[in-house]
């Protein structure tokens, strides 16, 4: 009876950890207004149906909907603020829902709303402990299934990316806006359901049941759980939950101060557990589908190992080579400028880059190269000027929008998703994927499931024809920096484009990596693929490039092989300093 | 009679009424300055959630009360072992629990650190009930002396702490931007690995600044405690203050423009109680939070999501579809 009592409680704070789980252990967005949306999914369903005589099913609906919406209107002022400042824009969130709810008179003030309506389901009241348990199990199984299915999807993987990086999430054409505010509506929106169950099952709406110490404790059991695993979070309910009780049955000194080593006890136990577990007990990846996994590869690496051929020569890219030799120019660059303050980085910048060839854009450091890869795929708006990709004016097109269109960017800081698997860096580059949005997800997961192949099978030809097929099952983050810049090009080839601009694809990395990586490059352009390259080692620059741009104070000054630019003594000047 | 007039247009009964609030408010307001501050130093340099400021705040109240009520040392002595205690206190929680965990949980550990940070708060909260047992303290000592300007009411306590907010932070602001040691720590706060590779050593940078922050909060805590009165939970209020404060002033922002930050929250808050009760006073802090927060990024959270969900791009995507069928 007791036990139950618990296990009930624990199930409805698992509710409020797994949805909590999705906006903060995948997408990395951090609240602390989770109660707060509980509060009005509660408070919503419990004056509906106590004052206004709405079926509790109906109530709980609205509440539902109540929570969703305000988690909607409260994704809008979140969308671009960084970690800190969305905890405070949470908790004050949590401070003004609570201040606002106990200060409205029909709501009970600060006693709450008491003498809730008994909940039947299937035809069953819930009277007692022992009645809630089924249904909240059942809850916790869908809503867990329902996580699971969102989160592991096309959808969920792009929720990670914007935890792991937003910038390189767009500029592989993901749309990260609208997903943000979804992943805010749902979350808030099972985090009014859990509200709903938290009342109906005490009988009130206390403004107790809903404070902000209660958005602390969904926040510990995510991370004390584990953060983007989403049964980690039911474990983190349990523990957080059952440790009062749980001490209450170990703990039993004098009777007046017992209550208080317990909570000491509890505060112990967090900084315990994270100081052995600072991912959480079950860390994100964790699972047994994971686990058997690497027992595989452990076994497998016993077998003696064969070096990995490279793949031959696969067309990159779509497939779809354009006809005809190439060379006509697909981007156009007129007269662009940009200033930052007063210091103009960007100065009347004109240039093309021919189809199907390598184009190579060198210059001292400060003259604007890497800018010139921001304004052209929209990271950074420009004043002045205009870009035509394929005839069509892209100026001003958000960075998503440049990549879908076939123009896609690597960074020089490589910019991988580190906490990702290699292979899902990869297939988060896919286009047109199906299950990267809600509607996908519910009403076709057939298809779903079946495009998922398709994406696997793609990022595994794109990383064969980089050499790291053998390293799809490892954490991005945990490859030598060589390897991250082989993956980070695996990345955008898979992207569908036509248009490739590589920032420092060659810089700080070992020889051989150079080497492999020249004779991509080189692959790609005679796959018909258009490619400019900002280099700083001109001996990579020489052997890929077809012709180079020499800028310098945000303009194009010369233009040529590498072989004429060398010859030009003052260029050779301005890159090496005096001689 | 045109001021009366004024006065019933803004809705308050007399400017002394007004007068009195601002006075008020300049007072909390220094406090939450003092919170604010030494938060936003420990925030802005090490990156710790340090949710457990409001524990070096209770300990510095506490242990200054035992001592004067159960050990019997005069104010000055008493307040000495406040801040001193509070500042070993925080040093060990840097050392044996922060920098541990935030190595162990790679990229600053944000939220490991946050949630270690809550237990430390329930552990000491309910450590110093064990050992004190629940009751109310009093910090007795500082001669009591009301002024009366003009009706308008306020302490001897009160003008010290208004003054001793803004020597400190002023001195503190100070100390951060003309001695080689605010620059070294101004060096952590901006780049710790270039600091590091200069010769800084970013660890005592880390252990001083703890200790700073927590003096500073500390001496809030010990005028809290004179004026009104030591509980074992005293320091889960300010510990909203402190992060407000220090969120919205900035954390690399000079200790005295923090301070004046606190005090403008302290006005808007004790100002606001003139139109709107008491308990909601707190709403119009943090509503004008939201707001602030909100003005920030609303209109280009809007640019950006009407350029995603724009016909143009809706275009693009079927295009790249079709192109792709």
């Amino acid at each position: 009876m007791y036990w139950i009592d618990v296990c009930n409680q624990i199930l409805i704070f698992a509710t409020l950890a797994m949805s909590l789980n999705l906006l903060l252990g995948y997408a990395g967005q951090v609240s602390v207004a989770h109660a707060a949306f509980a509060a009005i999914g509660g408070y919503a369903s419990g004056y509906l149906a106590l004052k206004s005589g709405v079926s509790v099913p109906l109530a709980f609906a609205i509440g539902i909907l109540g929570a969703g919406l305000l988690g909607i209107v409260v994704s809008l002022p979140a969308l671009l603020l960084s970690g800190e400042y969305m905890i405070l824009l949470t908790l004050s969130v949590q401070t003004i829902v609570l201040i606002v709810i106990t200060s409205i008179g029909a709501l009970g003030g600060l006693y709450g709303l008491t003498g809730l309506p008994t909940v039947s389901f299937f035809g069953k009241e819930l009277l007692r402990p022992e009645d809630w348990l089924v249904p909240l199990i059942i809850v916790n199984v869908v809503i867990l299934g329902l996580l699971t299915w969102i989160g592991e999807s096309p959808f969920g993987r792009i929720l990670r990316g914007i935890r792991d990086d937003q910038l390189a999430t767009q500029s592989l054409g993901k749309d990260v806006w609208v997903k943000k505010i979804i992943v805010f509506g749902l979350t808030s929106a099972i985090a009014g359901l859990g509200g709903a169950l938290l009342a109906y099952y005490n009988g009130v709406t206390a403004p107790g049941l809903f404070e902000f110490n209660q958005s602390i404790l969904i926040v510990t059991m995510v991370v004390v759980g584990g953060r983007g695993n989403l049964v980690g979070s039911i474990l983190g309910a349990a523990v957080v939950i059952g440790a009062g009780p749980f001490f209450e049955k170990v703990i039993n000194l004098s009777p007046e101060t017992s209550a208080l080593w317990r909570l000491i006890a509890f505060g112990v136990l967090l900084i315990v557990v994270l100081m052995l577990r600072p991912q959480g007990l079950l860390p994100e990846g964790l699972s047994i589908q994971a686990l058997i996994r690497k027992l595989r590869s452990r076994s497998a690496v016993e077998e003696p190992v064969v070096a990995p051929a490279p793949v031959p020569a696969s067309t990159p890219g779509n497939g779809t080579a354009p006809a005809g030799d190439g060379g006509e120019p697909i981007l156009k660059v007129s007269d662009v400028r940009k200033s930052f303050g007063g210091i103009h980085a960007v100065n009347g910048l004109s240039f093309e880059l021919p189809r199907g060839r390598v184009t190579g854009l060198i210059g001292p450091n400060g003259a604007g190269k890497t800018t010139v890869f921001n304004l052209l795929t929209g990271a950074i708006t420009l004043d002045e000027g205009t870009v035509e990709l394929r005839g069509e004016d892209i100026t001003g097109w958000p960075i998503d929008r440049v990549a879908r269109h076939g123009m896609v960017r690597s960074f020089q800081d490589v910019r991988i998703f580190p906490s990702l698997t290699v292979l899902d860096n990869v297939r988060m580059a896919v286009q047109q994927q199906r299950g990267e949005s809600l509607r996908d997800l519910f009403l076709m997961p057939w298809s779903v499931v079946r495009d998922q192949r398709r994406t696997i099978r793609r990022a595994r030809e794109k990383l064969g024809f980089v050499g790291l097929a053998d390293k799809e099952n490892q954490l991005a983050g945990s490859l030598p920096f060589g390897e991250q810049k082989l993956l980070a090009l695996a990345r955008i080839l898979a992207a569908d484009a036509e248009i490739f601009l590589l920032d420092e694809p060659a810089s700080g990395i070992d020889a051989e990596w150079v080497d492999q990586m020249v004779e991509i490059i080189r692959r790609l352009a005679d796959s018909g693929m258009t490619v400019c390259i900002v280099e700083h080692n001109l001996h990579v620059v020489e052997r890929v490039a077809d012709n180079v741009y020499f800028m310098d104070g945000g303009q194009i000054v010369a233009e040529g092989t590498m072989e004429d630019l060398v010859k030009a003594e003052n260029l050779v000047e301005a890159y090496f300093g005096q001689p | 009679m045109s001021s009366q007039i004024f006065a019933a247009i803004l809705g308050i009964d007399s400017f002394r009424e007004l007068a009195q609030a601002m006075v008020t408010g300049i007072i909390t307001g220094a406090a939450y300055g003092l919170l604010g501050a030494g938060l936003a130093l420990i925030l802005g340099v090490t990156g710790r959630f340090h949710f457990a400021v409001g524990s070096t705040y209770m300990v510095t109240a506490y242990l200054a009360a035992v001592a004067t009520g159960i050990w019997g040392l005069p104010l000055i002595p008493a307040v000495i072992v406040g801040l001193a205690v509070a500042t070993v206190f925080a040093l060990a929680i840097e050392g044996v629990v922060y920098n541990p965990l935030a190595k162990r949980a790679g990229d600053g550990g944000l939220l490991p650190v946050f949630v270690a940070s809550l237990g430390i708060v329930i552990i000491t909260e309910n450590l110093v009930r064990v050992v004190w047992g629940n009751n109310t303290r009093n910090l007795e000592g500082f001669p009591s002396h009301t002024y009366n300007l003009g009706n308008v009411t306020f302490t001897l306590l009160d003008l010290t702490l208004v003054i001793v907010t803004l020597v400190l932070l002023g001195g503190l602001s100070l100390l951060l931007a003309r001695t080689v040691l605010g620059e070294q720590i101004r060096a952590v706060r901006g780049n710790p690995l270039m600091a590091q590779a200069v010769g800084v050593s970013v660890r005592r940078i880390f252990y001083l600044v703890f200790a700073i922050g927590t003096l500073v909060v500390g001496v809030a805590a010990i005028f809290s405690a004179m004026k009104f009165a030591v509980i074992p939970s005293m320091g889960n209020e300010p510990i909203f203050y402190a992060f407000v404060v220090a969120f919205v002033a900035g954390s690399h922002r000079p200790p005295i423009v923090v301070g004046l930050v606190g005090i403008a929250i302290g006005l808007a808050e004790s100002v606001s109680t003139i139109w709107v009760s008491d308990n909601i006073s707190a709403l119009v802090v943090f509503g004008l939070l939201f707001a602030i927060l909100a003005a920030r990024s609303v209109p280009q959270g809007i640019r950006q999501l009407s350029g995603a969900l724009s016909k143009a791009n809706r275009r693009t995507l079927e295009r790249s579809a079709q192109t792709r069928a």
